[in-house]
């Protein structure tokens, strides 16, 4: 039964009650707690778009209440304290997303058309995921101390880069595949107005035959292209990380100067976007996957600088609980 | 690092290039210049060095870089030829760490303050001017990425290099004092520390007055540099580059040309041989290295003479012709050519990244979906909680009380406040309701979807978990009722009722696949508090309350309406219950007498 047809029975049946009585009967039938609108509630989650279908059902809900309330001013009043019930009204309350999960969802949206999977792996991780599979070995300078959160030091920390999922899947998965991974990562900051213990990072691996630094510039272009809109400027120039070589540095020409140098891009014209690159055969001998057969890319960009100009966040702990709030209906 | 854009122009007398296009092309090759000024009418570039090209920390090797994107000759400067006596040095090698070494007496010295040229070069480097022996060591070093050291011979009578055993205590040049730890490389003259590997001291330091003088130029072990500067909390010009991978064959050049230098405009005397003391020579590299593979890495054609040229001109050289690739050797400087990959990228990055089409995304299509599951459980179970009415909040991991024996604490957070892996959301579901109170927000219902850490039989583990917030506890019950099928944990503690519950999601059964669509809402960073006024409207005829409802939010300023509706209706009389935000009191109170015809 589709919920237009509900709304026009809920109708008849409350039209037809000629007293209090009888219209608290139909009200208990309808919007009682196992009543018929409750039931449709507890199917939500096989719907196909539950979201879409849960404000469907929340304005079915308001409109049968209205018609009650409105049924109820024309009825005698032998015992209007039963219908008090009823007496108030709002707008359908619309939950929300957190800013960070909205940003994710969108870059998912990317990824799920160019045929991605989506990765998650521990928080608590090793060193040996963190960074020696990553080609950061232990005396390498990349590895400053005080930046790492440990849990145990020095095998066990709060991972500091969306990497070691890469790690991870690249030595849990067979080749080809292609993955994207939102991320919570940590680094030992003090936590102020810009600075923050939690970082946010958006990665994605890609492992097939025949790989080219053509396909990662592609997809990044496509990516911001679809976070900042068809007019943004792209560059890509070469930079070093240790997991990958070639290594890619992709900046977004400033918004405020187009290029000229403002307080912004510190004179640069450009603003840094990230780092990506081809994976590096070590990394990928080291999870088992022949760099002879195989090739990869790899990228990952920060999310949080550009979630909080986005939803014009001005302190980095507001996105992070705080004082972050939505309002309650749609106005 | 720093470069003067004349001064590049000394090493590439053919460079035609402005500074600013030389500044864009090195960003282009990987020198990211994130400064560019005019100072004292030099214009200077500030390079970031990635940490494998210590060459780079150099005029050399930048440029040796411009040479080749330029396709240019490199001007090396002028060194003088001299002849070095018979006599020894009291020098002694007890380290392993001392990887070459070159060293040689001076003597007839006339030391004086600096030239102009020379203070003027250093200020542009941020260093200051001392006298012209110790500046032109600065000199050199910034010229060839290698530092250098001069000693005065009165005030020291020998050198030995040594693993510090006896001593506690070193005071650098400025006065400071460093504790020092066993193994710390050290120069003494077996009474006192004379310098650290990259740090001088007053025992030894050259004045006006010195007029004869041990020169060394070498190169350590970079992990003992590393460690050293790290432990004893001092980095110097020298320690940021002997800390990393330097080239021991480009001593010779470096320290001849000081040498000249020293002679030219100290009126030095050369007095005694050349000590050169060289116990890790490095092994030769050989890469075997296919033309055309920088086409297939790129994507694009890029011609295989190019490559060979890009090769030539930083310095390889072909060992030998195999079948279809070449054996090739990277120069000693090149200390980050070690496989394929890396003659790849530097063929690329010469050729140009800009040259590769931006516009051709990797192959959409479909492969094996790989997803976890329960990737697909949270973003459909986020969706539910949306229809039902509720915000996502996240907040922070991190809390400041354990809730039992098997917590998870960090070591080193410097937010020492907040030592522990919640164990629950609910620890930091209230932070967020402390804070949500602290605004007065009305009829507050919020969710979170994230991990809970906790210690079982010595192993360090994290599940999902969801925890709801509803202000009404009986409809969290049936909210949840409708999410999941499993009851709720409702943890105790100070502050946690029945409006809190949680449950845990890795066991529960999970959607096949479920991708949610994407849409987009405002968040808004509260930064006052929320206020909520009545009032009663009194109607000649019954309305439908929705359509007063939207007909009276069109009368209010959407920048401070929090919230409209009606919370009580009796007979034509309706009440209206308002919450406005981003206002004062008194400007709330005005504007809702005014909506309500109150005034
Ligand atoms: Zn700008």
């Amino acid at each position: 039964m589709n919920l237009n047809q509900i709304l026009i029975e809920s109708k008849n049946k409350i039209n037809s009650a000629n007293t209090s009585a009888e219209l608290e009967n139909i009200r208990i039938e309808l919007l009682g707690r196992s009543g018929l609108i409750n039931q449709l509630f507890s199917e939500i989650r096989k719907a196909e778009n539950p979201h879409k279908y849960g404000q469907q059902l929340n304005k079915l809900k308001k409109e049968v209440e209205i018609l009650i309330a409105n049924k109820s001013t024309n009825l005698p009043k032998i015992d209007n304290c039963k219908l008090k019930i009823v007496n108030s009204f709002s707008l359908p309350k619309v939950g929300h997303l957190h800013p960070i999960t909205q940003t994710e969802r969108q870059l998912n949206e990317v990824f799920k058309k160019l045929g991605f999977s989506f990765y998650d792996g521990p928080e608590i991780e090793s060193d040996e995921y963190c960074f020696q599979r990553l080609n950061v070995p232990p005396s390498h300078p990349a590895r400053e101390m005080q930046d790492t959160i440990y849990i145990k030091e020095p095998e066990l920390l709060l991972r500091t880069q969306g990497s070691s999922i890469e790690a991870r899947l690249l030595s849990q998965e067979k080749p080809p595949f292609k993955v994207a991974f939102p991320s919570r990562v940590y680094r030992n900051e003090k936590v102020n107005k810009s600075n923050h213990f939690i970082f946010h990072h958006y990665q994605g691996v890609v492992v097939d035959k025949n790989i080219t630094l053509k396909d990662l510039f592609g997809t990044i272009n496509l990516l911001f292209k679809t976070l900042y809109g068809p007019n943004v400027i792209i560059r890509f120039r070469n930079k070093y990380y240790p997991e990958v070589e070639p290594g890619v540095g992709p900046d977004m020409q400033c918004f405020n100067c187009q290029g000229q140098g403002c307080a912004i891009c510190k004179g640069a014209g450009w603003i840094e976007m990230g780092g990506a690159g081809i994976i590096h055969p070590k990394v990928l001998k080291m999870a088992g996957i022949d760099p002879h057969l195989w090739r990869g890319f790899a990228f990952g960009l920060g999310l949080d600088r550009w979630v909080m100009a986005k939803y014009n966040i001005k302190d980095i702990r507001t996105l992070l609980g705080g004082n972050l709030a939505y309002k309650p209906n749609h106005l | 690092m720093k470069i003067i854009y004349s001064e590049i122009k000394k090493w590439l007398p053919d460079l035609k290039d402005d500074a600013k296009s030389v500044r864009d092309n090195l960003t282009q090759i990987g020198h990211f210049v994130s400064g560019f000024e005019e100072i004292d009418s030099e214009i200077v570039l500030d390079l970031e060095i990635r940490s494998n090209r210590a060459d780079c920390l150099s005029y050399y090797g930048i440029a040796r870089e411009l040479a080749t994107f330029y396709n240019l000759d490199l001007q090396i400067p002028e060194i003088k030829s001299f002849q070095f006596s018979e006599s020894s040095i009291p020098i002694t090698i007890n380290s392993p760490d001392v990887y070459r070494i070159q060293a040689t007496k001076i003597s007839n010295l006339k030391n004086s303050p600096s030239p102009s040229w020379l203070i003027k070069f250093l200020k542009l480097h941020d260093i200051n001017s001392i006298n012209t022996l110790v500046d032109l060591t600065n000199y050199v070093m910034l010229q060839w990425g290698i530092p250098c050291h001069a000693f005065d011979l009165k005030k020291s009578s020998e050198l030995i290099w040594e693993n510090n055993q006896n001593y506690s205590e070193f005071t650098s040049l400025d006065g400071s004092k460093i504790k020092l730890s066993p193994k710390n490389l050290l120069i003494t003259d077996s009474q006192k520390v004379l310098s650290l590997s990259f740090i001088g001291s007053e025992n030894s330091s050259i004045d006006l007055n010195t007029t004869d003088s041990i020169l060394e130029m070498a190169i350590y072990n970079p992990s003992r540099v590393r460690s050293d500067s790290r432990s004893l909390k001092t980095i110097t010009e020298a320690s940021i580059r002997l800390d990393k991978e330097l080239d021991t064959q480009t001593i010779p050049l470096a320290f001849s040309h000081l040498l000249s230098l020293l002679i030219t405009h100290c009126g030095a005397i050369i007095s005694s041989q050349l000590l050169d003391i060289y116990p890790k020579v490095p092994s030769k590299i050989t890469i075997e290295f296919d033309p055309s593979s920088p086409a297939s890495y790129a994507g694009i054609n890029i011609p295989t003479d190019f490559s060979l040229d890009v090769l030539k001109h930083l310095g390889c050289s072909i060992i030998k012709n195999l079948k279809s690739s070449l054996l090739i050797s990277p120069p000693s400087l090149r200390k980050d050519l070690n496989l394929s990959e890396d003659l790849i990228e530097e063929v690329i990055r010469f050729y140009g990244y800009y040259k590769i089409p931006i516009d051709t995304p990797v192959d959409s299509q479909t492969l094996p979906d790989i997803t976890p599951p329960i990737l697909y459980l949270i973003e459909n179970l986020k969706d539910q909680l949306l229809a039902l009415g509720y915000d996502e909040i996240r907040s922070w991991p991190l809390v400041k009380t354990p809730l039992d024996k098997n917590a998870i604490f960090t070591q080193n957070s410097i937010n020492s406040d907040y030592p522990v892996l919640r164990q629950s959301l609910i620890q930091s579901l209230k932070t967020q309701l402390d804070q949500y109170r602290r605004f007065k927000l009305p009829a507050p219902q919020f969710f979170e979807i994230g991990k809970i850490y906790f210690q079982k039989n010595g192993q360090y583990l994290e599940q999902n978990a969801l925890a709801i917030y509803h202000y009404d506890s009986q409809k969290l019950e049936s909210d949840l009722n409708l999410v999941a099928p499993v009851k709720g944990r409702y943890p105790k503690g100070r502050g946690v009722d029945s409006n809190f519950t949680e449950i845990i999601l890795d066991d529960l059964p999970k959607p096949k696949k479920y991708l949610p669509t994407f849409s987009d809402s405002k968040a808004i960073e509260l930064t006052s508090q929320i206020i909520t006024l009545d009032a009663n409207l009194n109607l000649d005829s019954p309305r439908d309350p929705l359509d007063l409802i939207k007909e009276y939010s069109t009368k209010i300023n959407p920048k401070i309406l929090w919230s409209i509706e009606i919370i009580d209706v009796y007979k034509n009389r309706y009440t209206f219950r308002v919450s406005y935000y981003n206002c004062d009191d008194k400007t709330a109170k005005k504007i809702h007498l005014s909506t309500f015809n109150l005034l």
